[in-house]
């Protein structure tokens, strides 16, 4: 029996395409795009071999330095509010909404599909001051607030990215969370419910640790989306002011592609590959015996 | 547009998809339509790479391929191919580097790259071809000398020449009693006179840095002469020098003033077009590209009349004078000297001779090249430009002219942090500065 | 193998149905009015701003420029839509999205159920590390392996197509969809296909038979997300297309401007609406599909 369930040429066949196509466009240009650091030049001016010069350039570069800060608070500061806000929606369509949970969560989802860039556009709009105020500004001014040039400080600007991300993301984790809530067995919350748990404390005592591990799921998964964050910060603030919201993935994509230096781009991707490696690795790490606790 | 293309590039069938992916990967596939050059060395089309963003460029080219050159067009078809500007510099570094770059190509926005496609051997010498073609005559010598100026030679077509200098509101100036300013303390008293009336004194895009940047150099051209940002190009000077310094803390405190009006960062060029246009400011420097929109009824609800021109004003003491103006020939586009054949060279032989008066006639802009036929009814505005061209005697550059890409990229990034106060003068010189050096 | 189990984004797994006893009891507690509220004021903030752009699609530019942004607009006319449409080419945009994400999407589908299946249903030596490598990629931006890519693609005479684009998305996809499919295969109960093997069936029979249609509605959610992403990418088809026939919606809004950078802020928010309305109506079957996976639950855990 386990002979045919190991019959290789269907293991060939099976996996083969995946494997082929994953090892080609991304395993081996990774290991190229490694090579890459330790060169300097482009494609039309040629390329020098320098060694770790690149590595050693990030030392002496401010410009690393803000784009890293700007990418790990921007990671942590989505994740937190998408995962959370996201949970909140996924325990209002369970508990409180019930049937009524089908279109609400088709309308809040529904944000995720639109073009990031149209949404950027929306946002800019939503937020300007000039020409004319946008919405939130009049809104500002109807409470006697004076407008504020929200794309014109880095403080300000980082604050709208995280709400258009936030806005058009949580219904997305509200779904992915709210899987995970249907998933928890009904006897489990029944008796629980026997034992006097109600409201609040049983979402504390029982909801919540029985779906932290689709809730790590989804804080792997943000973390890995957002620290990779691109189009959006691309079409709203295209990292202003000055470079202040610069994530590492748009410094690395105007140092390959509008400076031509395709060496030191790759050693911003390699930095940037390390990191996402790493949180992810540490999350796994230091939760993976919750989780099969949790999970049993 | 290019209906073969996509086709091929899509077939349906999963079996197709699956071969052909294995294939190209194994590295055995070809026959892709990058290539624009043939094994004679010459191009089968007369293709033109550019920014998406450049209309005219286009149209004008478009118009002479039906009209005045159509027989050069039989024989080697016009072919527009353009390309975000954010992917251009990219697109002419891979096809560059496989000598596959079409017949013309913008060569970028930055003359330092455009300087370095001439070393690596990408562009024509055009002294020399057109020179052989017999028509180098057919370029106006103001318009060569700022080529030869920003490109160190003839290297590029002056489908465009622009100056730059300060527009004005002549309304809103003879309201508040405003005389055209002389120097920069008049100038700087006019903005004020202006904000008290509660108009913006200066429309400008921070969104896009440049407008703002220029005011930087045009100081520094006015403080310390003409040699000004060369200096710094040469090493002999860097920005970080407190005369430096002093010119963009003269358009930091116009910003600190206010009279860039609110949230200059996220003005795009349009709104800044539209707020001089609309009497919302009083003045708008620009270069005279800016004419289409000012020759547009539906966008000019100031009218024609009321638009009155002067060149950034002297700085008292300064080594600079107000006749020398900021010149440039828009969007470089280069000629292939891998693609270059003969019939390219009759297009080109076409283009020098009739591009002027299309380009005057139909769209009302001004290019480098001769006027040849009679032009009638040529807009006032566009009238003005000419005769300050022509009576222009020298020239000088835009702030980022001499930089590379990464230090132009962080000079427009930060000019709206530098007049909002974000930056100051001397944060903001150091880190162009930074970026001047690691180039 | 515990290691998959963190991954699963299951959607399909029980059915809400058995949920809807236990949650009519628990919500008693919440009163009902202060969740109406907060109901109605989520779907404001969704959606207000949908709305919103519905109604600048319909304003002049000089509206757009001069009067406030909650102002109606003057006029209903489609002017902006014809604009968008013919000088701002949204249709072929929307024709090379969609030509690039089916059969991305397809390719991803049917590699990535296979290599599922293969990874978590057969047994052979080295499979654990193989999901580990897929593993990795998930968290390798793409930022890693785009100029390596860009030179490649130069080099075969690929620029200038959609295959860069099919390729890299099919790529950039798989290693997720790998990864939640195993999971889902994990959730099949051995015995099936143990039976299948000893009922004579062969591995590619029973991946075929029963393998892919007892996961298909979880094909549905990876293919509705995978779809998410390819659609939404703009990293990869700025990277990869350059000439304006070729561009996908992404780049075709971001590049929708005029010279100097100004922006024709009316048919823009015309193309905006056109893609909202289309992928509206994507989404509105998509996702039906998925709850309809949801409701017949018939993957169990």
């Amino acid at each position: 029996m386990h002979n045919v369930l190991g019959d290789r040429k269907a293991i060939a066949i099976l996996l083969g395409p995946a494997l082929l196509v994953y090892t080609l466009v991304m395993l081996a240009p990774v290991l190229w795009s490694l090579a890459l650091t330790l060169f300097d030049g482009n494609a039309l001016f040629g390329f020098e071999y320098v060694g770790f010069d690149n590595i050693a350039a990030l030392a002496g570069d401010p410009r690393i330095l803000s784009a890293l800060g700007f990418t790990i608070r921007y990671a942590i500061v989505i994740t937190v509010g998408q995962v959370l806000l996201g949970y909140l929606l996924s325990l209002l369509y369970v508990f409180a909404l019930r049937r009524a949970s089908v279109i609400v969560r088709t309308l809040v989802f529904f944000p995720v599909v639109l073009p990031t860039v149209a949404v950027a556009l929306m946002f800019q709009q939503l937020f300007a001051i000039a020409p004319r105020d946008g919405l939130v500004n009049e809104l500002l001014n109807v409470f006697g607030i004076a407008s504020v040039d929200w794309f014109g400080s880095p403080e300000t600007a980082f604050w709208v990215i995280v709400i258009m991300d936030i806005w058009r993301s949580m219904g997305f984790y509200a779904v992915l969370l709210y899987a995970g809530l249907v998933d928890i067995p009904e006897d489990v919350i029944e008796s629980a419910r026997l034992d006097g748990a109600s409201g609040w404390r049983l979402v504390r005592h029982i909801v919540l640790p029985l779906s932290l591990p689709v809730l790590l799921s989804s804080v792997i998964f943000s973390i890995n989306g957002t620290l990779k964050v691109f189009d959006s910060v691309l079409a709203l603030t295209n990292g202003g002011p000055g470079d202040s919201t610069t994530p590492l993935t748009l410094y690395m994509f105007q140092t390959s592609f509008t400076y031509g230096e395709y060496g030191y781009g790759s050693t911003i991707a390699l930095v940037l590959t390390v990191l996402c490696l790493g949180v992810t690795l540490l999350i796994f790490r230091s939760s993976r015996d919750d989780i099969t606790k949790a999970a049993r | 547009m290019d209906n073969r293309r996509t086709r091929r590039s899509w077939r349906p069938g999963m079996t197709a998809a699956v071969a052909t992916i294995v294939v190209a990967l194994a590295g055995c596939a070809g026959g892709g339509s990058g290539s624009a050059a043939d094994s004679n060395g010459g191009v089968d089309s007369f293709g033109l790479l550019i920014n998406d963003d450049n209309q005219i460029v286009q149209d004008a080219l478009t118009s002479l391929s039906e009209n005045a050159c159509s027989a050069e067009n039989g024989a080697l078809p016009l072919e527009i191919e353009t390309t975000p500007q954010s992917g251009l510099d990219q697109q002419l570094q891979l096809r560059g580097g496989q000598d596959a770059l079409p017949a013309q190509f913008a060569a970028s926005g930055s003359p330092v790259v455009t300087k370095q496609l001439d070393e690596a051997g990408q562009t024509l010498d055009l002294e020399q071809a057109l020179t052989d073609l017999g028509v180098r005559d057919g370029i106006e010598p103001a318009a060569i000398s700022t080529i030869e100026n920003l490109y160190g030679g003839l290297i590029v077509l002056p489908y465009q020449f622009n100056i730059e200098g300060v527009w004005y509101n002549k309304e809103l100036f003879a309201e508040n009693g405003i005389d055209v300013p002389a120097t920069w303390s008049e100038f700087v008293d006019a903005a004020a006179t202006l904000d008290a009336a509660g108009v913006t004194a200066l429309s400008a895009s921070g969104e896009q840095g440049w407008p703002i940047t220029r005011l930087v150099s045009g100081y520094l051209y006015r403080e310390l002469g003409p040699d000004a940002l060369q200096e710094v190009a040469d090493g002999e000077a860097k920005l970080t020098d407190p005369e430096y310094v002093a010119a963009a803390q003269a358009i930091a405190d116009l910003g600190a003033a206010g009279y860039f009006g609110e949230g200059v960062g996220s003005i795009d060029y349009d709104t800044s077009v539209a707020q001089f246009l609309t009497g919302e400011a009083g003045m708008f420097y620009m270069g005279s590209w800016a004419l289409g929109a000012f020759n547009d009824p539906a966008q000019n609800q100031i009218g024609e009349d009321n638009i009155g021109f002067f060149p950034l004003p002297e700085v008292e003491g300064g080594a600079g004078t107000a006749d020398q103006i900021p010149a440039n020939v828009g969007l470089p586009i280069a000629v292939s000297a891998n693609g270059y054949n003969e019939e390219v060279g009759a297009w080109l032989g076409c283009i020098v001779d009739n591009y002027g008066s299309t380009s005057l006639g139909e769209q009302g802009t001004i290019s480098g090249f001769t006027v040849n036929d009679e032009v009638s009814g040529v807009p006032p505005l566009t009238e003005l430009v000419q005769d300050t061209i022509s009576s222009t005697t020298e020239s000088t550059l835009w702030f980022e002219a001499l930089f590379g890409a990464k230090a132009t990229t962080t000079s427009q990034q930060n000019a709206a942090p530098l007049v909002t106060g974000a930056l100051s003068a001397e944060e903001f010189m150091a880190k162009v500065q930074a970026d001047l050096d690691s180039e | 193998m515990s290691a998959t189990k963190t991954f699963t984004v299951d959607a399909t797994a029980r059915t809400p149905r058995a949920v809807t006893a236990r949650t009519r009891r628990i919500s008693k507690i919440l009163r009902a009015l202060p969740v109406r509220i907060l109901v109605a004021v989520l779907l404001v903030i969704e959606i207000y701003p949908l709305v919103w752009l519905v109604l600048g699609s319909f304003k002049t530019q000089n509206e757009f420029l001069t009067e406030p942004s909650w102002a109606l607009p003057s006029q209903v006319n489609f002017d902006n839509y014809v604009a968008a449409w013919t000088e701002g080419d949204v249709g072929s945009y929307i024709r090379t999205s969609l030509l690039a994400t089916v059969p991305s999407l397809a390719l991803i589908i049917v590699f990535g159920v296979a290599a599922g299946f293969a990874l978590e249903v057969l047994v052979w030596k080295g499979r654990n590390q193989v999901l580990l490598a897929f593993l990795v990629g998930i968290m390798v931006p793409g930022q890693m392996i785009l100029l390596p890519l860009f030179t490649a693609y130069f080099e075969l005479g690929l620029a200038g197509t959609l295959w860069p684009l099919i390729i890299t998305y099919t790529a950039t996809g798989l290693p997720l969809t790998v990864f939640m499919m195993a999971t889902y295969f994990r959730a099949v109960p051995r015995e099936v296909f143990e039976a299948a093997a000893l009922d004579g069936a062969s591995v590619l029979r029973s991946f075929w038979s029963i393998g892919f249609p007892m996961v298909r509605n979880a094909v549905f959610t990876v293919a509705l997300v995978q779809f998410f992403f390819i659609w939404n990418d703009l990293l990869i088809a700025l990277t990869f297309i350059t000439g304006r026939d070729l561009r996908t919606i992404q780049v075709g809004l971001l590049t929708f401007s005029g010279e100097f950078g100004q922006t024709a802020y009316g048919p823009l928010f015309a193309a905006i609406c056109i893609n909202v309305l289309g992928v509206l109506v994507l989404y509105l079957f998509l996702n039906q599909r998925v709850m309809k996976g949801l409701t017949a639950g018939s993957v169990k855990g």
